[in-house]
């Protein structure tokens, strides 16, 4: 059954769309991520404009993430006093976000950026995570202990000015470094039409040493307010979110979060985040490396006002 | 609407005239668009009944382009600045009796702007006027030498997206002085008036010449959607994140039961 869409203005098959949402929707509730890093490529290997479908995809992030905060909130899995500092970072970002956008669209270059920016943001997250949790699976295997703690908190946390205790995530640090880390996700957030959950959770991790426990709750808190402001800032500025696309992605993407939320507790930790960094790195490469073959066809068309 | 144009050379015969109409004069964009298929009829009235070749130019709402062209910047392939093309219909076919080039030479059809080589798509920005060799008033292009590779490339480009197309046998002769001519609109046709000019030839010449309207809008939900989206984008923006929230939550509520 195929779909006329109002504003991307291409037909697409809406059963195809809604089934693409629950698969994506699953990911998302397995490992707690937004799921936008897979859907926006998808969403323009299909035909939908790229500005269009980074636009509608901050709509089905903020729809999935949704699904899948509840569960989190009821299991005090949610650090808000974390996320709403993030957040406001997060609104900065994607402000910026928004308007870099409609610059680079000027200038011709919005491809090469999200192209880039896949590249490296997906291609490094997901080398590192790869290594890292291969690591632990290896360090299980061989029966050793939990291998070196990693309790040295950097001192540049704790040295800057501005501390705020966030009792959930037993933390008493600068608010400097979240809203930083707030501002970049909320860029990237506009930009590559993701959450950002793919940087958050390692950066929470691995910088902001927070507990693992309210790690993905907090970042998935955090995603619902960044991508729904960046949706209303596309749709307010560049009239580019198309509502019925995202309500086919969404309907099953909130179903597929619920499922994969459930189907998360039968996997060990290690071996999910193995998984998702294969998924991360698999994408990046495959979005970036076309950067460097020569293209078949040496010119691209774009509309005329950008 | 009617517009003949002088036959050329004097005859004694009375000129030949050709009238046609569209069976439909307005293409509905509705959810289940998938492109639509135009017909038109016409006939030729001609009491000499000298050989006529007909053509059915369909031509979209112009909009201006921007084309870039990839280059190899430090390994990686980077696009060029845009640049502006103006005069590129949204949507531009033909379809005749024969080959354009057949049917007439490069003057009429350079003149009607019949053909996708005979369109008048331009650079203007790159354009500048000044004085080579001591003449005056030299139009150059800042594209140089390579101006013709980017014009190529806006026709081929849309040719792809299936926006121009050139049907050599897509008028038809069903009866005496009665043809036939169907153009399909792909769903990727823009929104907007469009034009269909059918033009009689004889002898390599136009003779005589009919414009027909067309509109292709959207209708129904489609167009409130289109028009909410663009005459009050924050408030569509605002319904569009509800609508995700509350589905996200329902989907939670609906869970937790089961």
């Amino acid at each position: 059954m195929d779909l006329y869409l109002p504003i991307a203005e291409v037909s697409v098959n809406a059963p195809l769309l809604v089934a693409l949402g629950a698969a994506v929707g699953f990911i998302s509730g397995l490992f707690g991520i937004g799921g936008g890093f897979l859907m926006t490529p998808i969403l323009v290997f299909l035909g939908i404009p790229p500005v269009v479908a980074v636009a509608s995809e901050a709509n089905h992030v903020a729809a999935s993430s949704t699904s899948s905060v509840i569960s989190y909130t009821r299991r005090k899995a949610v650090d808000f006093r974390m996320g709403g500092v993030l957040a406001a970072g997060g609104a900065v970002g994607s402000f910026l976000g928004v308007e870099v956008f409609r610059w680079l669209r000027l200038l011709g270059q919005a491809d090469l950026v999200v192209s880039l920016s896949y590249l490296v943001f997906l291609g490094v997250i997901g080398a590192l995570m790869l290594w890292e949790s291969l690591g632990s699976i290896l360090r299980r295997r061989r029966g050793g202990g939990a291998g070196p703690r990693r309790d040295r908190r950097p001192p540049w946390l704790y040295g800057l000015p501005l501390k705020m205790r966030f009792p959930r995530s037993r933390l008493y640090i600068s608010v400097i470094p979240p809203v930083l880390l707030g501002v970049f996700v909320g860029v990237l957030s506009a930009i590559m039409g993701v959450g950002g959950g793919f940087i958050l959770v390692p950066a929470m991790v691995y910088v902001l040493r927070m507990p693992a426990g309210v790690v993905v709750g907090t970042s998935l808190f955090q995603i619902i307010i960044t991508t729904s402001l960046t949706s209303v800032l596309q749709a307010g500025r560049n009239q580019t979110v198309d509502v019925v696309l995202a309500t086919l992605l969404l309907i099953g993407g909130v179903l597929g979060a619920q499922v994969g939320a459930r189907a998360s507790s039968r996997f060990r930790a290690e071996e999910l985040r193995a998984l998702l960094a294969i998924i991360v790195l698999a994408v990046g490469l495959r979005m970036g490396l076309g950067l460097f073959f020569t293209p078949d066809e040496p010119f691209v068309l774009m509309a005329g006002n950008g | 609407m009617v517009d003949a144009l002088p036959p050329p050379t004097p005859s004694q015969a009375p000129a030949a005239a050709v009238s046609a109409a569209l069976t439909t004069t307005s293409v509905k964009v509705t959810s289940s668009f998938r492109g639509a298929r135009i017909v038109l009829y016409g006939a030729v009235f001609d009491p000499a009944a000298r050989p006529s070749d007909v053509v059915v130019i369909v031509r979209g709402p112009d909009a201006p382009l921007r084309i870039a062209r990839k280059t190899k910047v430090a390994g990686i392939w980077v696009n060029s600045r845009p640049v502006v093309f103006e005069g590129a219909p949204g949507f531009y076919m033909t379809a005749s009796t024969r080959p354009l080039d057949q049917i007439a030479g490069f003057g009429p059809l350079r003149r009607l702007g019949a053909g996708i080589d005979h369109l008048a798509i331009n650079a203007p920005f790159e354009q500048r006027v000044e004085t080579r060799y001591g003449v005056r008033d030299v139009v150059v292009s800042r594209l140089g030498a390579d101006y013709l590779d980017w014009r190529r490339a806006v026709v081929r480009l849309k040719q792809n997206a299936g926006l121009y197309a050139a049907d050599d046998r897509g008028v038809t002769f069903v009866d005496r002085g009665l043809f036939k001519a169907e153009i399909d609109l792909p769903t990727a046709a823009p929104i907007g008036v469009y034009t269909a000019e059918i033009i009689l030839f004889q002898d390599g010449h136009p003779v005589s010449r009919r414009l027909r309207g067309l509109t292709v809008e959207k209708v129904g939900v489609e167009r409130a959607l289109y028009l909410f989206a663009h005459q009050r984008p924050w408030s569509y923006g605002l319904a569009s994140v509800v609508i995700a929230l509350a589905a996200g939550w329902a989907a939670s509520v609906a869970f937790r039961r089961n």
